[in-house]
């Protein structure tokens, strides 16, 4: 236990320190994207029409500021408030905080990806497992090739596919943002089945496109694993085929945990496309708008979160491999 | 825990127990072993006929590649794919013809019947699991109903090997020594009561202490058990040491068998005295040990027809392109060659 628990804090504390540096690293860079987000907003508004000096009021209404300190002024107050989870207000929504709009838009994204990622995984290994077992039947071949295939694909491209199938060609399955309006928000029947009808194509993007990856993964890790002496050994003892494929299922899984943590702390950034296929207001979506409305504040918290989820899967996958290897519990050095 | 004990380790020498089956013996008659590879199905083990006495330690010695682990592998009836047995029998008391039989009920001979004890070297064990997990997984693989009772002999063996019982069962693989391993694996190979031993380069990969120390449990077990036991090794010196019986493998043949002190005393084959030659002496001039010109065939060029060891051979004759010489018995002594048996017939 006192080993997991020192593992515990040396990596929370490795985290902190990454987690800042990765902060000051994208405050630099956002403020270093030409342009500048009032300069973008009183644009906007003379191109509406507005005469210029109401625009240039309006911004100021808008904002009630004007950044006037320096650039390190600027990187210490922003650092500053980060100690204290304040991520700054967003420029592009006057008024609400980026927490508040990264914690929006992150419920849009975090389920979806993480069901779709979910089930690639468990099909993924499943027929993995099988693509291994009858690798030199016509059965493992053609999951093989189905794995390459789709591994192949990139994501936008077969989500684009999905679109023009499913929405457009059969109109079975929307694709057009996350719900329909026409429902009450809330936990009532129609809402929910139109939020789960929208979601279907989505994740099933997320699901196709990453199933391919698993199952070459994991029918590699089963085909070295048959090579093992010691499933040869678990034979020559007698032991019954549920066990020995037990064993094998295992030992095989190990290196694919590590894969999926770290699919899943890049979940959150990874939906840039997707989400703007498929009209969601996910984390992606609200990035690209960012980056459009030259929200300094809104970018860095993005990256900020991402970063943050990055790490902090890191650390999972390492305390729960510690769990399931005892190679890596013990702190030892693996035979 | 998969250990409900908490009796101390039994470091004393266990009590010889009474067999409760007698020591089986086997008989394996013209046995034909072939893996198929891109150039047919070529022989690994070829037209090997071998006894092995009920209670008899016997010894196989061959260099890589002669064969010696598809053998011992054919005793179990577990010859890997893209090998397959092709002909002859392996009879084995109380059991039958091992050759004939699948499934379910090659399954349960394996373990209960046979024990197969891996070189230390490798890595025999699931090393996710503790040994004795593995070994509960072995007592429901077989049926047993008393698993306390499969612990308790699992100890009382690890104890009679002078490992601590209850600690190795808690351990994980890459906790054990290569010793304590091999010891783990002749237990997992005994704790079923199997009666029929296969040790598999039982001491390679081991430090000089370790493999006496591993080779005098070997005796010592077999002898208090009544075992029949069947040792693979490519060490003359380990067969000298345990085996009571010899048999030389050479290019998938049978060469030479005989009682281990008498083949060593005084070999017949040409391969087996070259073998012997070769090995250094302790006193005396280091270039008295001669090493054997050439090198052994492989699968693929072991010849045909004729013997498999005349490229190397000194008493190389005419008749050795073209006949396969038969093992001749001479009393407890067979010998496959043409020019000792032309001796012996003169």
């Amino acid at each position: 236990m006192t080993v997991i628990a020192r593992r515990l804090a040396g990596h929370l504390a490795r985290g902190l320190v990454m987690i800042l540096v990765v902060a000051t690293i994208s405050f630099f860079i956002v403020n270093n994207i030409p342009g500048d987000p009032m300069a973008a907003r009183y644009e906007k508004l003379v191109e509406g029409g507005m005469s210029p000096e109401a625009a240039a009021q309006a911004v100021k209404v808008l904002y009630g500021f004007q950044p006037t300190g320096t650039l390190w002024q600027q990187y210490t107050d922003y650092m500053g408030g980060l100690l204290h989870l304040d991520l700054g207000v967003s420029v592009s929504r006057p008024g609400t905080p980026v927490l508040d709009v990264l914690g929006e838009a992150a419920k849009w994204t975090v389920l979806p990806v993480l069901v779709g990622t979910l089930l690639s995984f468990l099909v993924g290994v499943i027929l993995g497992v099988f693509a291994a077992i009858k690798r030199t039947s016509k059965l493992g071949d053609a999951l093989a090739i189905s794995g390459s295939l789709l591994h192949g694909i990139p994501q936008y491209v077969l989500a684009m596919l999905l679109v023009v199938i499913f929405a457009t060609l059969i109109p079975i399955l929307p694709a057009d943002g996350p719900v329909d309006i026409l429902f009450e928000p809330g936990f009532n029947a129609g809402y929910i089945g139109s939020l789960a009808e929208h979601a279907v194509l989505p994740v099933v993007t997320y699901a196709l496109s990453a199933y391919g990856g698993w199952v070459l993964a994991m029918k590699s890790s089963v085909v070295t694993v048959l090579g093992d002496d010691f499933i040869l050994a678990a034979e020559l003892r007698g032991m019954k085929r549920s066990i020995v494929f037990r064993y094998i299922a295992r030992n095989a899984i190990l290196p694919l945990f590590t894969i999926l943590a770290l699919s899943l702390g890049l979940l959150l950034g990874g939906a840039v496309f997707i989400e703007k296929i498929f009209n969601y207001p996910g984390l992606g979506l609200m990035l690209i708008n960012g980056v459009n409305d030259r929200d300094y504040a809104l970018m860095s918290g993005a990256f900020l979160l991402i970063t943050a989820a990055v790490i902090v899967a890191n650390i999972v996958a390492d305390l729960f491999y510690s769990t399931i290897d005892p190679r890596v519990r013990s702190g030892e050095e693996a035979a | 825990m998969a250990q409900p004990e908490t009796a101390p380790p039994q470091m004393a020498p266990a009590p010889v127990p009474a067999p409760v089956t007698p020591a089986p013996g086997v008989r394996i008659d013209g046995l034909t072993v072939v893996y198929k590879t891109s150039a047919g199905e070529l022989p690994a083990v070829r037209d090997v006929s071998l006894t092995l006495e009920p209670g008899s330690i016997t010894g196989i010695v061959g260099e890589s590649g002669s064969g010696k682990s598809t053998l011992a592998l054919s005793l179990l009836n577990a010859v890997q794919p893209p090998g397959r047995i092709a002909a002859g029998s392996v009879e084995i008391d109380g059991l039958g013809d091992v050759v004939g039989l699948a499934g379910e009920r090659l399954r349960k001979a394996r373990g209960a019947h046979i024990g197969y004890v891996f070189q230390a070297a490798q890595n025999s064990l699931n090393p996710l699991k503790t040994v004795g997990k593995q070994l509960l997984d072995l007592g429901r693989s077989h049926d047993v109903d008393d698993l306390r009772g499969l612990v308790r002999e699992a100890k009382e063996l690890l104890g009679r090997m002078g490992l601590d019982g209850a600690r190795v069962l808690d351990s994980h693989q890459h906790e054990l020594s290569g010793g304590m391993r091999q010891r783990v694996g002749i237990m997992l190979a005994l704790v079923l009561n199997a009666h029929l031993v296969v040790l598999d380069e039982p001491t390679t990969a081991l430090d000089m202490i370790t493999q006496a120390n591993i080779l005098k449990i070997v005796r010592e077990v077999h002898a208090e058990r009544g075992l029949t036991t069947l040792v693979i090794t490519h060490d003359i010196g380990v067969v000298a040491e345990v085996a009571d019986r010899l048999a030389v493998m050479y290019g998938g043949r049978l060469v030479e068998q005989g009682p281990t002190r008498e083949v060593l005393g005084a070999p017949r084959h040409p391969y087996t005295r070259g073998l012997i030659q070769a090995i250094p002496r302790l006193v005396g001039d280091i270039d008295e040990a001669r090493a054997l010109p050439g090198r052994p065939p492989t699968l693929a060029t072991v010849p045909e027809r004729g013997c498999v060891f005349r490229e190397r051979c000194a008493l190389r004759m005419d008749i050795c392109e073209t006949d396969d010489p038969a093992a001749l018995a001479d009393g407890p002594r067979i010998v496959a060659c043409h020019a000792v048996g032309a001796k012996e017939r003169t």
